[in-house]
């Protein structure tokens, strides 16, 4: 799965999550300094990402993700999946 | 103790969304019953039902939260917004936030779990939305009226079914009686159509059957063939305000809210009770509570739901209180179908705005009055009742629970044009 493949992911669950992409790249934060994803938008990321790639974001990571860039984002689950290379479909 | 005014009103209904088009409506007998759509998921389900008009969740609601949001929950902002329009009033410039509140009552969004259910058979846990409390919980019309106002006093939801709506206007005037708040947006919202709940509606024998060919006589309450409820759907909501902050602002009131009544039969879950004693013991507590005689009232807005059971025992509870000079009578679900909670409040728009017309909508379909139901019908067109000064709104819920509102002409010096 490329970084690429992931970011084009991510942003597309934020255009069908109704959130504006037009100026969001990889160093757009998620959360309210940037993309201004909420916490529920921010869970509902996170179960796309899961069901998407099978990987998991534990609730006290989930926290987080508002912190992160998009670049950031994307590596994190990147490298979720290759620790866990069974998991996605 | 501060007289309480209706100052504004908003309304999503099958048969308008303006007071001027719902009230013409119900005049001219004109039916926002019809059929569903025959290739729609309420095909098989209902013959026929009060369908509201769209209502666009992005004229409410920031983007994201447009994704999954219950339809009662779109019709109760939309009608919260108009209401305010129309009372005039901007949270902030016109009443301190924390002398506001907002009791927007109903069901809540069961269809929007229905549908998660659905998801979550189709697609497992991952299925579900992180939305969907926010979506459907009962109390997020008030919750989600209350953040997009910048409404910080009393806020809550009501649930007794049918009587929810009712409920909200007079637990509203406790609240502005007891000088608690100087304004409180009260109402209800509903769209119980979908399919589970029009499926147990039915299920429990209580819709109307036999109508598939003439949607728009299925309902017709106190009428000989009549034979169940027809569901509908939308939202009404009342800015109800002390009227002496009203007047210090210069706003004009529809009518006085003067009294209510709470009671319930404590009989049975569905059924009320055939000699209608809790219902005429509402109606009688609402009376006094607005300091009136039953010879005060000039029309009763009756909870008329066109069920066999219901009717009867509404007449029955009519006749205890008003005995043989029984004011004239109406039920105008006949045109909207029933709206469940939020009943209570469109007819209450409707009985202050015949009011202040001195004009009174009929009972449409009403072609033959049961005899067991008689009483004076208004039917067949409306009818000029100048001079009245109060009148009194009935609903009655599933659970037994029956509220009996009362209105009189406006006590603010300013009085609005209907």
């Amino acid at each position: 799965m490329s970084t690429e493949e992931i970011r084009a992911f991510v942003l597309a669950s934020l255009s069908a999550m109704n959130y504006d992409t037009t100026d969001v790249d990889d160093d757009t934060l998620l959360g309210p300094a940037g993309a201004d994803l909420e916490s529920l938008s921010l869970a509902e990321l996170g179960v796309r990402v899961e069901e998407e790639f099978g990987v998991r974001f534990d609730d006290d990571e989930a926290e987080l993700l508002g912190t992160m860039t998009v670049g950031e984002f994307g590596a994190a689950v990147a490298a979720r999946i290759q620790a866990a290379p069974t998991a996605g479909h | 103790m501060s007289h309480v005014v209706v100052s504004g009103m908003g309304l999503v209904t099958p048969v308008g969304t303006s007071a001027e088009e719902v009230m013409a409506a119900m005049c001219e007998g004109r039916s926002g019953l019809a059929r569903p759509d025959a290739d729609g998921p309420l095909a098989g389900s209902l013959e026929v039902a009060g369908f509201a008009p769209p209502v666009d969740p992005a004229s409410v609601l920031p983007a994201p939260d447009t994704r999954l949001v219950d339809r009662c929950i779109v019709m109760a902002m939309r009608a919260a917004a108009d209401a305010l329009a129309d009372a005039g009033i901007e949270v902030g410039r016109d009443v301190d936030p924390y002398r506001i509140g907002v009791i927007l009552s109903g069901n809540g969004g069961l269809a929007t779990l229905e549908a998660q259910v659905v998801v979550r058979t189709q697609r497992g846990r991952l299925g579900v939305s992180p939305y969907l409390l926010p979506a459907m919980l009962p109390n997020m019309s008030a919750a989600r009226i209350a953040i997009r106002h910048g409404i910080r006093g009393y806020s809550s939801s009501v649930s007794t079914a049918c009587a929810a709506g009712a409920q909200s206007v007079g637990e509203g005037l406790r609240l502005l009686r007891a000088d608690e708040a100087d304004v409180v947006v009260v109402g209800c919202s509903e769209a119980p159509l979908f399919p589970t709940l029009a499926d147990t509606f039915g299920n429990a024998r209580a819709l109307a059957r036999g109508w598939a060919d003439d949607p728009t006589g299925a309902s017709r309450p106190f009428d000989r063939r009549r034979n169940g409820l027809v569901l509908g759907e939308g939202a009404g909501v009342l800015v109800l305000e002390r009227a002496e902050h009203a007047d210090a602002r210069g706003a004009a009131g529809y009518a006085d809210v003067l009294g209510w009544g709470a009671t319930n039969d404590a009989h049975h879950p569905t059924t009320p009770h055939p000699d209608g004693e809790g219902a005429a013991a509402c109606m009688r507590q609402a009376l006094r509570s607005a300091g009136i005689g039953p010879q005060d009232i000039g029309y009763v807005n009756a909870h008329g739901t066109s069920t066999r059971l219901g009717d009867l025992a509404e007449v029955v509870a009519i006749r205890k209180v008003f005995g043989g000079h029984a004011p004239p009578v109406s039920a105008t679900k006949a045109v909207t179908g029933h709206l469940l909670g939020a009943s209570g409040v469109v007819e209450s728009a409707v009985s202050v705005l015949a009011l202040g017309r001195g004009l009174l909508p009929p009972t449409h379909n009403l072609d033959d009055p049961d005899p067991a139901c008689e009483l004076d019908h208004v039917r067949k067109g409306p009818r000029p009742a100048p001079g009245i000064t109060h009148v009194m709104s009935n609903s009655f819920g599933f659970g037994g629970h029956n509220i009996s509102l009362v209105y009189g002409l406006p006590s603010t010096r300013l009085a609005r044009s209907v």
